[in-house]
């Protein structure tokens, strides 16, 4: 084969969270036709310069023929599933000309509507992924001003939720990873590392099984990560509290307490705080600081006493004052105190392994034997020398995935989870339980350095208000995370981590105490089809249809942008200039010992008309009037990091339109100078050469136990005081605006959870619709396919191909038993209904799953993106409901929905009726 | 291109029906067999004139369309002379020199030139043997490669050619009782080497190949062997004007229930190896532990 | 000698199929043309089942089969191991691909592409020498070629070893003399405990599965 004029251009891929990977293309004459792994990186890399097979799919998504490659405008104002938007190509100049008409008209309206609401949304998908493609976009976005970002497409109630919230409230863990390289037995409930972990997750988890590590997967389906994990258990659904709570107990009640990690649990937790009659901490009276019982003084001291050896467990009277919500002084005096351990204690006693056996369709035998397991793993008393500095070492953790660690039953799980941690000293430190990166606390980008002094002797956290003086009904945006979610802070990330099916369903009827839910004036959207990837997707279609004016990037025709008003194809992946931060610690398994920067650089040139992502967003900024703020917003830091720093001033100047390559070369130069310190000044070309720079990040950072000691503060665990606090004083305030839609997801605020039946509520929304449970004995469940997982990559014909050789992509999963019961055969065609829908498919028969699940595989049921919609593959989206009953406290819901199949009797397979 | 309706690329893990060779190939096997039985009885028949000619270009005509089925089976038909470049050890090779050889001798043969119609006997006992040892030598298809194909294939070769033999041998004075005879030898003996074979194969092969090696196996035995032998011993033993349909209906039975066990065995039949695991792997187990 | 090998550790594929994408980028195949695939196996009943993922292709047997039974000598065996296939002389009969017990060998007889017109891409790699004829897994014996020109090891110097190798992103995949005891191949081969696929059909694979440690090697 004649090779041509013949280079290989160094890029990025972040298609996934748990990127980047770093890649070169190998381009013939002009043509790319080769992903490889950036063998220069394997020194940096944590997962050996390797590439994850979604970015193999990137030279087909580059020359794909179904690409939009001019703007085009939609001819036909009726829309609708069955309306043919009639897109006709449009200039440039036109289309941006109708945006900017758009979102001038908007201005002079005012930027919020008569609800308060932010005139124009956006959308963007895959938990952050877009912002490594959508260049100078958020420079516009800051410079406009107030925008809603909370219209989902999933995130916020189909992610890892209560992880992120609790996670990060806990132990600044918006993501929660084992530390993989170091761990010797990891409980892993429902968390798929195998098919979500990316390259690095991959790599880590198969160094650590040839090292001996033992990994149990508790999950009703035997997943990729369940085949290669040493022990399967099948857990019916939504009973993994159960389970948990069934560990925690054999640890508390069985195991001779010596063998946990008692001077972690009474230094470095809250344990030894003293919990007053009233559920409240004692206080010091005067400085209102919680209170611990010194046994050295035999007496009750502040907890931040020196010097002093807190009793773990008992109950002690002490001199207090008990203080209640909204400042409430609850008792004062001589109060009798007992130490939040003993509380604990009790609290857990009516969970044996016995007990949960009930519950989740597991021997107890089994639950009783892991138990011991991990503590015997556990190593309670070793150090470890990480980077010259010794540390707890306790190679045992507990990872928890989707459905597990969202909606009802979250909160529970993973307040289990981290307390099984605490228990044995793994939470934090090297081998255990480990946080990956913050996204709600700041600086996002250096996750030890969010670490800062709050209340009490714990974390700060950003917590949203639920005082009187600043709990206000009147929120910011549509989904009213603000007002309804304190966990979800106010951060860049919170909108988009509220409940936002909100969004949608209030724009149907808003509850009462909330701002009439509006339409959008304009809403953007941008890698993200949540007419398929979201809940009710036919419902969610309709109301899309409502929205007055919608720009969409566009890549192809999707089922989203369907509704849209106005398509514009942006340079896509291989196409367009941008510079990320890499390193250090970021999602789900990516621990770094280099932090730095990467560039993502034209590979190849632009198809057709597409324009390169910051280009549009200068073009934006300048026809609306924007561009002195735009450019400062960039200046500030908005396209990775502020141009002017310690070593150097790289800052644009305001009033021009600056070129991408001219506005990339600014930001490669200040990224330049601070990876090197001071030392050198690369630009645009050095970069585009070399892809990557970067400088070390000491191991000791994947740690925030050493951080928590440096600055004299425990984790806020066992006993939840603050949250018990926030949900009665949320409570308060929801209440005397007359809100009572919100009360079961009050009672999710507690100092310490109480198990509940996890999965009634989808069962209960079986009766609401008007079913028989009975009749709906499946639980239908969703799984991520590595080849696809966030990569909005479903046209690439190159990722069907592959991904079909791994069961499930090509029907339902279904156990072979339950199925000859019900007639159906594998390859059968079946007809999967809830009481108010239907999907039809193929059946797939597997071993590997429990009688009374189904599995569906990925997000597919498309209708309108070219190639896809020929699959066949239904979805559990188009079966799943968005209600209230199904949101927990945190806003968010599961991905589960109760379900009966049988043998089809009509219709197309796929369609969902 | 549309997404395809079963997916892209080969099946597995378990075995599936191989979709290399189709009808073209079987198409090959069936008029090999029977062609090349029929030149082998022509040969021994001892006959002349046209009583040989007729049955001698018949068979080669049969080898012929064999021979034409299976090359609209290639990938490159006009490099179809680089076939015999392998002797050495491809016996696809070798039956293509041997019906290089066998198409100018039986030639010869029909044509009147003494001597020719044994060695095109020969030759055509040759090729149907290299037939046999060719489809044996496919490793990766279970049911092709037990060595009892080998005189299977011949066998039904034979007894697929002794049965049009007997009928064409009508026009020409009709069966003699030892063609008869030879006609029911070798069925009786093609039937116990298929269930010799099926035996041998018993748990060796995909449960869709083994159901259509039995539904096959029913043919062959009823409408292939037992019905043939019937008839034969009638139009043997007595005598009258029944004889002509029950010898046409007998030949015929035999020879196309052969021909049906080799269509199904190449199309049906023909699943391949699959995949399987001698050892699961171990991913990982607890370390020594203190405690339970 | 040398006798190239591959080695696949069955603990460590996850089915991710990073290999079989990069080998269709590296060898330009066209759509379904997997030289190198990796199967999701299943085995056993509910709830005791296991499940594994097992890279396939050719297996560049000592005794390969296809080989025997190719009437044209199209497929030959290099002293090195590589099972090699001369296209220009291939007639596509397809008999090697009922002779491979491995269900390695592909035939494709028009030209496709992933959509309904040829991309960029699949235009410039365009190869009709390959079409209609037997097609296989080579080891990438191009790279494995050029590289040893250079002076670079196969299995060590990515320019020298196959893409599959180069892109596994578990380290299930490695490449390397078995000749050499001290390759990394001999050296897994010697560490663990391994099989070879329908070793009873006596093909003398050059792929051998690690499936666990042996006991002397465990810590």
């Amino acid at each position: 084969m004649p090779d041509g004029d013949t280079k290989r251009v160094p890029t990025y891929c972040y298609q996934c969270v748990a990127g980047p990977d770093l890649l070169t293309v190998k381009v013939v004459d002009g043509v790319a036709t080769e992903v490889e792994p950036n063998f220069c990186a394997a020194e940096i890399h944590p997962g050996g310069g390797k590439v994850c097979v979604k970015a193999y799919g990137l030279v087909q998504k580059t020359y794909n023929p179904n690409r939009v490659l001019t703007p085009m405008k939609r001819t036909n104002p009726k829309k609708g599933r069955d309306e043919d938007p009639g897109f006709v190509p449009i200039s440039w100049d036109e289309a941006l000309g109708l945006v900017a008409e758009r979102l001038t008209a908007v201005r002079a309206a005012g930027v919020t509507d008569e609800s308060g609401y932010p005139r124009v949304a956006a959308s963007f998908g895959g938990a952050g992924t877009p912002q490594s493609y959508m260049g100078t976009f958020p420079a516009f976005l800051a410079a406009w001003g107030p925008i809603d970002m909370g219209f989902g497409s999933g995130q916020g109630v189909k992610c890892y939720h209560s992880e992120h919230l609790y996670g990060e409230f806990w132990h600044r863990a918006f993501t929660v990873s084992p530390d993989t390289p170091l761990c010797d037995y990891l409980i892993s409930c429902g968390a798929n590392v195998e098919a979500s972990g990316g390259v690095v997750g991959v790599w880590r988890h198969a160094n650590a099984r040839i090292r001996g590590m033992k990994r149990v997967q508790v999950e009703p389906h035997l997943s990729v990560t369940g085949a290669c994990s040493a022990e399967w258990v099948p857990i019916k659904p939504k009973t993994d509290a159960a389970f948990l709570y069934a560990l925690v107990h054999v640890l508390l009640h069985e195991v001779p307490r010596a063998r946990l990690d008692v001077a972690f649990l009474s230094r470095h937790t809250a344990s030894p705080y003293l919990v007053g009659p009233n559920g409240y901490y004692l206080r010091d009276r005067t400085t209102k600081k919680p209170l611990v019982w010194d046994t050295r003084r035999g007496a009750a001291v502040a907890h931040d006493t020196p010097d002093i050896d807190e009793a773990l467990e008992g109950r002690f009277d002490a001199d207090a004052i008990e203080i209640g919500a909204d400042e409430e002084v609850l008792a004062e005096g001589t109060l009798a105190g007992e130490t939040a351990f003993s509380k604990l204690v009790a609290h857990m006693t009516p969970y044996p392994p016995e007990w949960a056996q009930r519950v989740c369709d597991v021997k107890a035998e089994t639950m009783r034997r892991i138990a011991n397991e991990f503590i015997d793993h556990a190593k309670v008393g070793e150090t470890i020398e990480i980077d010259g500095v010794t540390l707890p070492y306790r190679p045992v953790a507990v990872s928890l995935g989707k459905t597990v660690n969202n909606g009802w039953g979250g909160f529970e799980c993973v307040w289990a989870r981290t307390m099984l941690a605490a228990l044995v000293g793994g939470l934090e430190v090297p081998g255990g339980t480990l946080g990956t990166t913050v996204r709600l606390n700041r600086p996002v980008s250096a996750r030890i350095d969010s670490v800062s002094a709050g209340p009490d002797g714990f974390m700060a956290y950003p917590l949203n208000p639920t005082d009187k003086a600043h709990w206000s009904p009147n929120p910011n945006i549509r989904n009213a995370y603000r007002t309804m979610i304190p966990l979800a802070a106010n951060g860049p990330w919170s909108q988009a981590l509220g409940p936002t099916h909100f969004s949608w369903m209030f724009l149907e009827e808003t509850p009462k105490g909330l701002p009439r839910v509006t339409l959008p004036d304009v809403w953007f959207v941008y890698r993200t089809n949540p007419a398929i990837s979201f809940w009710d997707t036919a419902r969610l279609a309709t109301t899309m249809a409502r929205f007055p004016f919608t720009v969409a990037f566009a890549y192809t025709h999707d089922e989203t942008n369907h509704f849209a008003d106005l398509l514009l194809p942006e340079a896509t992946d291989l196409e367009s200039l941008q510079l990320i931060r890499i390193g250090g610690s970021k999602f789900v398994e990516q621990f770094w010992d280099v932090h730095g920067f990467a560039l993502r650089q034209p590979v190849v040139a632009t198809q057709g008309e597409a324009r390169d992502f910051t280009t549009i967003a200068t073009e934006l900024a300048a026809r609306t009037g924007l561009l002195e703020k735009y450019n400062a917003s960039i200046n500030k830091g908005a396209a990775g990091l502020p141009l002017k720093g310690a070593h150097g001033d790289f800052s644009l100047t305001t009033t021009e339109r600056h070129a991408p390559e001219v506005i990339w070369d600014a930001v490669c130069r200040a990224a330049s100078v601070d990876v090197s310190d001071g030392k050198e000044e690369h630009g645009l070309d050095w970069w585009k050469e070399h892809g990557l720079a970067t400088k070390p990040f000491s191991r000791v950072g994947w740690y925030l136990f050493p951080e928590l000691v440096k600055q004299g503060l425990r984790f806020e665990l066992p006993y939840q005081e603050r949250l018990w606090r926030v949900g009665v004083e949320l409570g308060r305030r929801l209440h005397e605006h007359d809100m009572h839609w919100w009360d079961t997801q009050l009672h999710e605020y507690q100092s310490l959870p109480v198990w509940k039946d996890f999965g009634a509520p989808w069962t209960a929304a079986v009766v609401k619709a008007g079913g028989e449970p009975a009749d709906y004995p499946f639980w239908l469940l969703t799984a991520r396919s590595m080849q696809y997982a966030w990569g909005a990559n479903v046209g690439m014909q190159l990722i069907k191909e592959v991904a079909d050789n791994i069961a499930g992509h090509r029907g339902v999963i279904m156990n072979p038993q339950a199925a000859a019961k019900l007639g159906i055969a594998d390859g059968a065609h079946v007809e999967i209904a809830t009481p108010q829908r239907s999907v039809y498919g193929r059946a797939v028969l597997r071993q590997g799953i429990r009688p009374d699940t189904l599995l569906l595989l990925g997000q597919f049921d498309h209708w309108a993106t070219p190639f896809t919609k020929d699959f066949g593959m239904p979805s559990m989206n188009s079966l799943a409901t968005m209600s209230l009953d199904l949101t927990d406290a945190t806003g968010s819901g599961a991905d589960v929905v109760r379900v009966k199949i049988a043998p089809a009797t009509a219709a197309k397979p796929g369609a969902a009726k | 291109m549309t997404y395809p309706d079963k997916g892209y690329g080969p099946s597995g893990p378990a075995p599936w029906q191989q979709t290399s060779w189709d009808w073209r190939a079987a198409g090959n096997f069936i008029g090999g067999g029977v062609g090349s039985g029929l030149v082998v009885f022509a040969a021994v028949s001892g006959a002349h004139g046209a009583a040989l000619a007729v049955p001698m270009l018949l068979g080669l005509a049969l080898v012929g369309l064999g021979l034409f089925c299976v090359s609209l089976e290639l990938g490159r038909p006009l490099r179809a002379l680089r076939v015999l470049r392998n002797p050495r050890t491809s016996w696809m090779a070798r039956e293509a020199w041997t019906s290089a050889l066998l198409f100018p001798v039986g030639l010869a043969a029909a044509a009147g030139v003494p001597a020719c119609a044994e060695i095109a006997g020969a030759l055509a006992l040759v090729f149907v043997y290299c037939q046999a040892r060719l489809l044996q030598a496919a490793k990766g298809i279970p049911a092709w490669r037990e060595p009892l194909l080998v005189p299977l294939a011949v066998v039904t070769g034979l007894a697929e050619g002794a049965g049009l033999f007997i009928v064409v041998a009508l026009l020409y004075g009709g069966a003699t009782p030892l063609l008869l005879i030879a006609f029911g030898a070798l069925l009786i003996a093609r039937v116990l080497l298929w269930l010799a074979y099926r035996r041998r194969l018993a748990g060796k092969t995909a449960a869709g190949a083994s159901a259509a090696l039995d539904r096959a196996g029913v043919v062959l035995q009823v409408a292939g062997t037992a019905v043939p032998l019937v008839l034969a011993a009638i139009a043997g033993f007595v005598a009258g004007g029944a004889v002509l349909p029950l010898v046409v209906a007998a030949g015929l039975l035999a020879a196309f229930a052969g021909a049906y066990v080799k269509f199904t065995l190449i199309t049906r039949a023909g699943f391949n190896q699959g995949f399987a695991l001698a050892h699961a792997p171990v991913r990982g187990r607890a370390l020594q532990t203190k405690g339970t | 000698m040398t006798r190239w090998a591959m080695v696949a550790d069955l603990r460590r594929c996850v089915g991710c199929q990073t290999c079989t994408a990069a080998c269709r980028h590296a060898n330009a195949t066209p759509p379904g043309v997997q030289w190198r695939r990796v199967l999701d196996i299943e085995d056993g009943e509910y709830p005791d089942v296991t499940r594994a993922f097992v890279p396939v292709g050719c297996q560049h047997c000592e005794d390969p089969p296809c080989m025997d039974v190719c009437p044209t000598t199209a497929t030959k065996k290099r002293a090195d191991g590589i099972v090699t296939i001369e296209y220009d002389l291939c007639i596509g009969c397809a008999y090697c691909a009922v002779a491979c017990p491995y269900q390695a060998r592909y035939k494709t007889t028009r030209p496709a592409f992933a959509y309904d017109t040829a991309m960029a891409n699949e235009t410039k790699r365009r190869d009709d020498s390959r079409r209609a004829v037997a097609t296989k897994c080579t080891f990438c014996v191009d790279r494995i070629d050029a590289g040893l020109a250079k002076g670079l090891k196969p299995g060590i110097d990515h320019e020298a070893t196959p893409a599959c190798v180069n892109a596994c992103i578990t380290q299930t995949l490695q490449f390397g003399d078995l000749d050499d005891p001290q390759s990394n191949v001999s050296q897994l081969i010697a560490q663990n405990e391994h099989f070879r696929m329908h070793e009873e059909l006596g093909t003398g694979p050059g792929f051998y599965y690690l499936w666990d440690r042996k006991e002397s090697t465990a810590p």
